[in-house]
């Protein structure tokens, strides 16, 4: 590894373990759920494929890890600009799933440009926070950061991935209140979003798509649809009590009454397994992971690394939170998967770009 | 969850926090107390209600019934409906209810084949298409007789994953009513699921209004959440959602004129349109043969569709707008009308006909093999005189010819948005030789004059041009929907006719287009006098348009053209009939007509009388 080889010993001394630690404890926990689910001809096929994802992932982690963030963060806009480009592609070259087009083949691969645009998007809107023309943090700011957000949010909404776009909400607003943007001035700004979203529903929606949204907010609209998931969720995750059921005895998950078993709903299939108590080290390793990013963002000395550790922790933050949150039936159903759990190569990727991202802020943040 | 205590924290902080890092610990308390949410939550569902999940896991047994939504209501313009629902009995397969064991399995649905007489393989290849998780009913066969629901309902104990589920299904006034127009509604083929818009089993308009109209006319299908017991009884409705109906639709149709037009068509090749000139309305819309809509809907019937597809008479095809024919003498009146208005032909030129037109050494006959002696320009169109035509032609001119055919709607789409409309052709000059500059090739001209050559047209382009000339220029884009309603809506969706062309004529000329179409009905040897009813005031032209490939064969290989409106003071409805094949316009298209305008004008249903 040439890239190695460079690095400064002092950057190796400042590697952080507990982060590390969190992320392969879930990945253990991913890869034993997956293989306990049999799909596939061959069982464990699944998880093999995981594993194989997450060597991958290991290996651009590392690199990124090795690389200044600050060189990534200027080339920004060209990290955007592809990601743009990906996203507008599925429409030409998608590959359809269930009515959604959002997967593009790249030789052997499906690749999901909506889940690689996510680390694109924090590395741009970093750059455009920190650029001298967001300085002071203000008006100008919010107005440079809107078609960052809302030109790839209609691309991927149009796909359709309702969940994705919705992410980069929350991405967006922890950013800005960590440039140092003054609260009452982003509460604005979410207040005449707000408004103009019935002019939105009423002038540039179809009937068909207004229908989507609502049944989307309300699950029940659609008694053939996603109900269903959450009612079989919550049997999936009630009926494995305090301590599971063990691989064997998880029935709902085994004789696929749950549907998505092994991408979004992946948590039933886990707390159905293993029980509340497996549901509190899920939750503890997820803490983890979250409460150090936070002090990476915390403790690191300049805007960029700040704002880069900050993004990433909030994008993981919302995934969780959004998909167990909707798995446990406190929030709607969203296509949203839960960041190193859930079955998919280009998340897996994706996830451990992110984290390579908080250990380069981390390593660099004594110089 | 405590790693805020770990060293690395302060450790690498010393000093006061700057204000956004008090935000940055905001915002991580905000999170982990979302964490503890979502743990009490789960505290809730797998400690304090665990128990009861338990159970509800243990006989999983929520089923999920979809209830079609019937599909919305065509009505005709005095609101009788042009096709309705009535239920009818759907055999399904719900793939997680059928045996796991594959053996088990094919049993059943060896068991189902035998009772039903349903080839096996059709049953393991409608199993095979689908998840086997899947909830969703697979239709097998829609429209099942009663004895056949009875058979099923005798065997349900041995049949699991069989059942029979009611759905609202297409109902017509008779086999093949209106059936390009209505067109057929299908299962979503797999091209349409994979659009994303559909689901497996829905019912989708396929061609005609059904499928210009699909949006509105499907409704949104309901569903019941059963719980059974173990042995796949209902034990309880946990929740219903009722369907809701798909629109209704308010279309320009008349159902009985349309009904008269058909009966009149059986047993003959061609179409009629009825119009009304004054708003661009379709009254009515024939294309026979025409396929049997009832058994292309809904269940899908195999002999059906092969009579069809290998009937040399191509059913499915349009043809009031997606065949083009040559408009044969029709056409006399676009040369009329270009002559006038130019100045290169008036009302008194008279030519003396023999029957002969020796042009370019080449002799142009007349359809009169002995001609119609000395006639001027009313009587020319009265008696649709060929000689007297090609004459005028040459005087015209093929430049001005195209230019008032363009003007009429030749060549270009009528707009009406059914399907793949053609658009008839206006013939080109052409190079004689590469390089060259088009000319006109002057034998060209006189074949075009009689509406011969190259020149094509659909029967409804034939239709706006004759409400043209009726109205006095205005191009109307036929009309087939008046409005759309939602039950709880109101109206969603309204046409109040659209206008996509004018034609500027000299008063006189239109006054005198008018009057010879009068005549060629009205006058004792005008061609059209078989549509001539006393008290009404019909005015039309005949046409008789050779085949290109028959053109020297004997009468009945020739289309019969009969292009009209009544009344001609204040015309109301224009017609146009066209009998493939038919022979004389005049002696098979025109009686036709005359029985439509009897029926509209004169309420004579029953009479439908057309010897004469």
């Amino acid at each position: 590894m040439i890239v190695l080889g460079r690095i400064d010993r002092r950057l190796l001394q400042n590697v952080d373990w507990p982060l590390l630690g969190a992320m392969g404890g879930l990945v253990i926990l991913s890869a034993t759920t997956l293989a306990s689910l049999h799909i596939g001809r061959a069982g464990g096929n699944v998880a093999f494929r995981q594993l194989a994802w997450f060597a991958v992932g290991l290996c651009a982690l590392v690199v990124v890890a090795s690389i200044d963030y600050r060189r990534l963060v200027r080339l920004g806009p060209l990290f955007f600009l592809l990601g743009l480009i990906g996203l507008a592609s599925v429409f030409v070259m998608g590959r359809s799933v269930s009515g959604a087009r959002r997967w593009i083949l790249i030789g052997p691969m499906s690749v999901q440009p909506s889940e690689v645009f996510k680390i694109c998007f924090v590395l741009m809107a970093t750059w455009v926070l920190t650029s001298r023309w967001a300085q002071p943090v203000g008006k100008m700011t919010l107005a440079l950061t809107a078609p960052v957000l809302v030109v790839p949010a209609l691309l991927i909404v149009k796909q359709p991935d309702l969940g994705t776009a919705l992410l980069l909400f929350p991405v967006l607003t922890a950013l800005l209140v960590g440039a140092g943007i003054r609260l009452r001035l982003l509460g604005g700004a979410a207040l005449a979003g707000v408004s103009a979203l019935p002019l939105v529903w009423f002038l540039a929606m179809k009937e068909y798509q207004r229908e989507r949204i609502l049944v989307f907010l309300d699950p029940f609209r659609d008694p053939l649809g996603s109900a269903y998931n959450v009612i079989q969720a919550k049997i999936a995750i009630g009926s494995g009590q305090l301590l599971g059921k063990g691989v064997a005895g998880a029935t709902q998950s085994r004789l696929a009454f749950l549907p998505e078993r092994h991408t979004d709903f992946i948590f039933a299939v886990f707390a159905e397994t293993w029980g509340f108590v497996g549901c509190l080290v899920l939750l503890t390793c997820y803490a983890l992971l979250l409460l150090r990013g936070f002090d990476i963002a915390a403790t690191s000395r300049e805007p960029v690394g700040r704002l880069i550790a900050l993004g990433v922790t909030a994008l993981f933050a919302t995934q969780v939170l959004v998909n167990v949150g909707m798995v446990t039936g406190l929030l709607p159903v969203v296509g949203v998967p839960l960041p190193l759990m859930s079955y998919g190569g280009t998340s897996m990727l994706v996830s451990l770009i992110g984290l390579g991202l908080l250990l380069s802020v981390r390593m660099r943040q004594f110089q | 969850m405590n790693s805020w205590n770990t060293p690395g924290y302060r450790g690498g902080l010393p000093g006061r926090r700057d204000p956004v890092q008090k935000r940055i610990v905001a915002m991580s308390i905000a999170v982990s107390a979302a964490l503890l949410v979502i743990v009490c939550q789960l505290w809730y569902l797998q400690v304090l209600e665990g128990g009861r999940f338990q159970e509800a896991s243990d006989k999983n047994r929520i089923r999920i019934r979809p209830i079609a939504a019937p599909r919305g209501i065509l009505f005709d313009r005095n609101g009788l409906p042009l096709v309705d629902n009535r239920p009818a009995f759907t055999l399904s397969l719900i793939p997680r209810e059928l045996e796991r064991d594959p053996d088990k399995r094919d049993a059943t649905l060896g068991r189902l084949a035998v009772l039903l007489q349903i080839p096996f393989q059709e049953l393991v290849d409608a199993v095979a298409k689908v998840s086997s998780d899947s909830f969703l009913p697979v239709r097998i066969r829609r429209g099942l007789s009663i004895a056949d629901m009875q058979k099923v309902e005798e065997w349900k104990l041995e049949l699991p994953g069989v059942i029979v589920e009611v759905e609202p299904q297409r109902v017509y006034p008779n086999s093949r009513f209106a059936a390009h127009l209505l067109g057929y509604v299908r299962e979503a083929s797999d091209e349409q699921l994979k659009q994303g818009r559909y689901r497996r089993g829905d019912m989708v308009g396929q061609t005609g209004l059904e499928r210009l109209l699909d949006e509105f006319l499907r409704g949104k299908d309901g569903g019941e959440r059963i719980e059974v017991d173990a042995m796949g009884r209902p034990v309880r409705l946990v929740q219903s959602t009722e369907p809701n109906p798909g629109a209704q639709v308010v279309t320009t149709v008349n159902r009985r004129v349309q009904e008269v037009a058909e009966k009149l068509m059986e047993g003959k090749t061609g179409a009629v349109v009825v119009m009304d000139p004054r708003n661009g309305d379709v009254l009515a819309m024939v294309s026979t043969p025409a396929f049997e809509i009832d058994r292309f809907t809904g269940a899908i019937d195999r002999d059906a569709w092969l009579r069809v597809m290998k009937d040399p008479d191509f059913p499915l095809l349009n043809r009031t707008i997606q065949s083009q024919y040559p408009p044969g003498s029709v056409f006399k009146m676009v040369l009329t009308a270009a002559g006038l208005q130019e100045g290169t032909l008036t009302p008194a030129d008279r030519v003396h006909c023999q029957g002969e037109f020796p042009f370019g050494g080449r002799v142009f006959r007349d359809w009169k093999k002995e001609g119609h002696g000395s006639v001027d320009l009313m009587g020319a169109v009265a008696q649709s005189c060929d000689i007297f035509f090609y004459g005028a032609g040459l005087k015209v001119g093929a430049p001005a010819m195209t230019k008032y055919a363009a003007a009429f709607g030749f060549g270009i789409a009528t707009g009406i948005e059914l399907g793949t409309e053609r658009f008839g052709l206006i013939p080109a000059p052409k190079s004689p030789r590469k390089g060259k500059p088009p000319v006109w090739h002057p034998g060209e001209t006189v074949n075009m004059s009689i509406g011969q050559g190259q020149l094509l047209a659909t029967p409804m382009q034939i239709a706006r041009f004759m409400s043209a000339i009726a109205n006095g220029g205005v191009l109307w884009k036929p009309r087939l929907v008046q409005r759309i309603e939602r039950p709880e809506r109101g109206v969603v969706w309204s046409d109040a006719g659209t206008v996509n062309g004018h034609v500027e004529l000299n008063p006189a000329v239109w006054a005198f287009l008018r009057q010879s179409m009068w005549a060629v009905v009205n006058t004792t040897n005008g061609t059209g006098i078989a549509a001539r009813i006393p008290g009404l005031d019909i005015a039309g032209k005949t046409g008789t348009a050779q085949t290109i490939a028959n053109s020297k064969s004997e009468k009945g290989q020739d289309h019969a053209w009969f292009a009209s409106f009544a009344p001609v003071r204040d015309p109301e409805v224009v017609i146009v009939v066209l009998v493939e094949r038919g022979g004389h316009g005049g002696s098979v298209a025109a009686p036709i007509a005359r029985a439509i305008y009897n029926a509209i004008f004169f309420e004579k249903v029953a009479s439908l009388d057309i010897s004469g």
